[in-house]
């Protein structure tokens, strides 16, 4: 009988499963040569009534009614690591951590278009430290990170600390607040003006909200917004943003959003998303968020199926060079980095038949014999037996 | 996004199409279409369109396969798509309602609808705990023969109700047309994106309201 599979889940055949570890070991390398060691946490929590994403959070029950859930995301189960093993870097007596991880995490509810339910993310953190060369780093290991797996990034920045200031100079009230940064973030002008227009605001503040809708593009968009937010409060805001962009020696394909206002109350920094050409969806999205889990963190994750839908299709997976009925042979040619299937008949002939059927390029048993018309590596491969013969 | 260069646009087909196709001729678009009858696909000088249902609209702009789209509020919010949706074109202008025969107001228990996420939500809103049942046209009729005791239905002018005996109860939300735009191709296509849009939004002043 086959079984249908869970909503929003699928099974990865050996073409695609075998690229997309290629994949995360790209990323694995990259994350290692800048410092970040691999951490692993596990994928059951204990239910926590303040977890960020709770809401879309698979969740079971445990033996003694306790409940539990599956793990929706690295950074909250991180940031508990931190806080039990490392107090220190916690109150900044030890110097930053930099962690990378790369695992599986379950939302029981996916608003988005896939409705997939089960995801990869790979990610990094960077905890215990606040400053413009940190979010810089991360930053440009986003940027590394696309072109890694040989797509060309365009990274693109914001700072909902601009937003916050908007609000603050406002006076919004706490009840309006989440409805017009969704407005500001969605860039949804008629919703932006309809709810401003219950605040009795001064003409200037009223245009620079609206002008934030078209706050994006390169890096001269700072200046622009310097002059449609003259103020204290949002050129504070601007001037961490421009601190983090002088850390590029060339900031020139990076892209400013100074709309960006999702999870408005949990980022309190720069914000960041990669983008690729002819690619409709982010591949990876982050940013600082001191304060909200650890006093100072930030990361990024990358949603590795989105990533690898980004790519191209991966072939055929690869077969063994050799099918053999020689244990010894076989060991020498495997020493030398080849992939050596072992018959599991010691008939040559059905050997045959079958290294045939799988597509393998040479059978092993008293010699070396191609199954294939111009076979690849043969004289590496003779050399290699004579040695051991001889 | 189909083609390097040159923008995607979806747009809902049958009467709204030329509406649609005339507000981006004034935003400055050229879009020569030559025998559109039957073709779902127009590549129309400075932009390519393609033509779907608007329910399809929102899906096409989020996945990145058209880099905009104009669609409906009411049908926007109804996916549930978290898309750009820049501009308020001002045209198409209708209400979604919760429609009742005239005189009935005994407690609601099953509401039809052609737009179950938008109707729940409402229902939900104003405490109420009927069910949703999805209809796909006509949902007046289901009112007029007791499948449901109201309806939550697009409103233009009033006068089907009128002619069914039905009357509009609770005004749910306005809608008009947008322009919305994929959250990639905003940025990676701005210096086409931009300037259409504050065209469409200088239409939308003049023509629109």
């Amino acid at each position: 009988m086959i079984e249908v599979l869970p909503e929003g889940t699928r099974y990865e055949l050996p073409g695609q499963a075998s690229k997309r570890a290629r994949v995360v070991d790209t990323l694995k390398t990259l994350y290692s040569s800048w410092g970040y060691l691999q951490v692993d946490v596990p994928v059951l929590e204990r239910y926590h009534p303040h977890h960020p994403r709770l809401a879309q959070s698979f969740k079971l029950s445990d033996r003694d009614s306790g409940v539990l859930t599956l793990r929706s995301d690295f950074t909250p189960m991180l940031a508990n690591l931190v806080r039990t093993n490392y107090p220190r870097v916690v109150t900044g007596e030890d110097p930053a951590l930099r962690f990378q991880y790369a695992g599986k995490v379950w939302h029981a509810i996916n608003p988005d278009m896939a409705r997939t339910r089960e995801f990869t993310q790979v990610g990094l953190e960077l905890i215990g430290v606040s400053n413009a060369r940190a979010d810089a780093e991360l930053i440009h290991l986003a940027r590394e990170s696309v072109r890694a797996v040989d797509l060309v990034p365009r990274v693109e920045i914001g700072n909902p600390g601009f937003v916050r200031a908007l609000f603050q100079l406002a006076a919004v009230p706490k009840t309006l607040q989440e409805g017009l940064a969704d407005a500001i973030d969605r860039k949804d002008q008629s919703t932006l003006v309809s709810l401003l227009g219950g605040l009795d605001l001064a003409p200037d503040l009223f245009s620079a909200f609206q002008a934030t809708l078209d706050l994006y593009g390169d890096v001269g968009v700072l200046d622009a917004a310097r002059r449609v937010a003259p103020w204290e409060e949002t050129c504070r805001e601007l001037d961490r943003l421009e601190g983090v962009l002088s850390e590029f020696e060339d900031n020139s394909d990076l892209l400013l959003d100074l709309g960006m206002a999702r999870r408005l109350s949990y980022y309190t920094g720069v914000t960041f998303r990669a983008y690729t050409f002819d690619f409709g969806q982010p591949l990876l999205g982050g940013g600082r968020y001191d304060g909200a889990l650890l006093p100072f963190a930030a990361g990024f994750a990358i949603g590795l199926e989105r990533l690898m839908s980004a790519l191209p299709e991966a072939g055929e997976p690869e077969t063994p060079l050799v099918m053999s009925l020689d244990d010894v042979s076989a060991r020498t040619l495997r020493a030398a980095g080849f992939s050596v299937m072992r018959a599991l008949t010691t008939d040559v002939e059905e050997a045959r038949r079958q290294a045939e059927a799988y597509g393998i390029a040479y059978l092993l048993a008293e010699q070396l014999e191609p199954l294939v018309s111009d076979p690849p590596q043969q004289e590496v491969l003779e050399r290699l037996l004579e040695g051991d013969r001889g | 996004m189909a083609e390097a260069g040159k923008l995607t646009i979806a747009l809902p087909k049958g009467r709204i199409m030329r509406h649609c196709l005339g507000v981006l001729r004034q935003a400055g678009l050229n879009l020569e279409l030559a025998g559109m009858e039957r073709a779902l696909r127009h590549d129309a000088g400075d932009a390519s369109l393609i033509e779907m249902r608007n329910g399809d609209v929102p899906t096409y702009v989020e996945l990145g396969v058209a880099d905009a789209g104009i669609v409906g509020k009411d049908v926007l919010l109804e996916s549930g798509s978290r898309l750009y949706e820049p501009v308020d074109l001002g045209f198409a202008v209708c209400r979604l309602s919760l429609i009742r025969l005239r005189g009935v107001r005994s407690d609601l228990r099953r509401v039809a609808s052609k737009y179950p996420k938008l109707a729940a939500r409402y229902l939900r809103d104003v405490g109420s705990s009927a069910e949703v049942v999805k209809l796909a046209g006509n949902v007046e009729l289901a009112c007029l023969t007791g499948l449901a005791d109201a309806v939550v239905d697009i409103v233009e002018t009033g006068g089907t109700l009128r002619a069914n005996d039905l009357e509009e109860v609770d005004v749910i939300l306005w809608s008009s047309a947008r322009f919305v735009v994929n959250r990639a191709a905003l940025k990676l296509k701005s210096d086409q994106l931009k300037p259409l849009i504050s065209s469409l939004r200088e239409v939308a002043q003049t023509v629109g309201r």
